[in-house]
């Protein structure tokens, strides 16, 4: 602010200097000198406040532009990092969001992974179940046929003695009713014939 | 247990004393009777028991009860004597025994053994086989 004063003045110094050379250089020099009279500037003054203004202008810049511009420069230092932490910020989510994504993949396929095995467990299992139920069907079968046939034997077995001995006892009565003595009496004959030979 | 025994033994002397050449003998069986009436021995009827048991036995031994169904002539009866005698080396007389259970044939009982043929045995060998 102060050099922009100084360049603001020094140009209006430098301007009157060359006025009083001009003075004397050229007959219109009267006129400004007129000017200087008719408006009361005086050089003197025109220092003092010229040196009354640096004074201020450097008071102002210590106390109060060079804390300002301070402040503005922590200000944009702060913005600058903020920015800064903003990309990153911004870096570390779009990170996260890959991470994430690629979590939710991995778990999407451990999902897969888990669903397939267990449906495949699932299949063995009822595979196994499938075939131990036959299994048993098929030993219940074969017992139950090994059961029916020992009873068919045994049926048959009773049928056949039962016939036997009705066959017998039939027979038995036939012969004690249809047998003639002169019959009994040969058979004993061929039975004494028999024993004695023994 | 030791009087049973002594007994036993007494039993089997007086049997021995009732065989004539190994053959019972009536006559025997009377004297060792009247001696054991005369002379009493101790435990006299358990004596008697024994020796009844093995006179009977014995008697049994010479005895073929031929049991029969229907007419049995007495030429078979003398053949089946013959054969017994002839079998266990001592006289064997033979008994008829009407069993019409037999239907037809000859069961044969010589003391424990039985020899038979019959169709009523021929009938109860084919149930049991059935």
């Amino acid at each position: 602010m102060f050099s922009l004063l100084l360049a603001a003045t020094t140009p209006a110094v430098e301007t009157a200097h060359d006025a009083v050379d001009a003075h004397a250089a050229h007959a219109d020099a009267g006129l400004v000198h007129e000017l200087v009279t008719k408006f009361g500037i005086d050089g003197v003054n025109v220092g003092m406040q010229l040196f009354s203004f640096a004074i201020l202008a450097v008071v102002l810049y210590v106390f109060a532009i060079k804390p300002v511009l301070a402040t503005m420069d922590q200000r944009n230092s702060k913005l600058a990092e903020g920015l800064k932490n903003a990309e990153a910020t911004a870096a570390r989510l779009e990170q996260a969001q890959k991470e994430a994504t690629a979590l939710v993949q991995q778990a999407r396929l451990d999902a897969d992974k888990v669903i397939t095995d267990a449906r495949q467990l699932s299949k063995e299992l009822a595979e196994r179940e499938t075939a131990a139920a036959t299994e048993r069907a098929n030993a219940l079968i074969t017992k139950a046929e090994a059961s029916i046939a020992l009873e068919h034997k045994k049926m048959l077995d009773e049928a056949r003695v039962e016939i036997a001995r009705l066959v017998v006892a039939t027979t038995r009565q036939v012969l004690s009713k249809e047998l003639s003595d002169e019959e009994r009496s040969r058979y004993n004959a061929a039975a004494a014939r028999e024993l004695t030979t023994v | 247990m030791r009087g049973n025994k002594q007994t036993q033994q007494l039993a089997k002397q007086l049997f021995a004393l009732s065989l004539d050449n190994g053959v019972l003998s009536s006559e025997r069986v009377a004297g060792v009777l009247a001696y054991v009436e005369k002379h009493a021995p101790a435990k006299s009827i358990a004596v008697l028991q024994a020796y009844q048991r093995l006179i009977a036995r014995e008697v049994a031994r010479g005895q073929a009860i031929v049991e029969h169904a229907g007419p049995i002539d007495g030429n078979v009866l003398k053949s089946i004597e013959g054969a017994m005698s002839q079998r266990y080396h001592r006289p064997v007389a033979a008994s008829a025994k009407a069993s019409p259970e037999l239907l037809a044939g000859l069961r044969i009982r010589v003391g424990d053994d039985v020899f038979e043929t019959s169709v009523s045995a021929q009938l109860d060998a084919l149930a049991s086989a059935v």
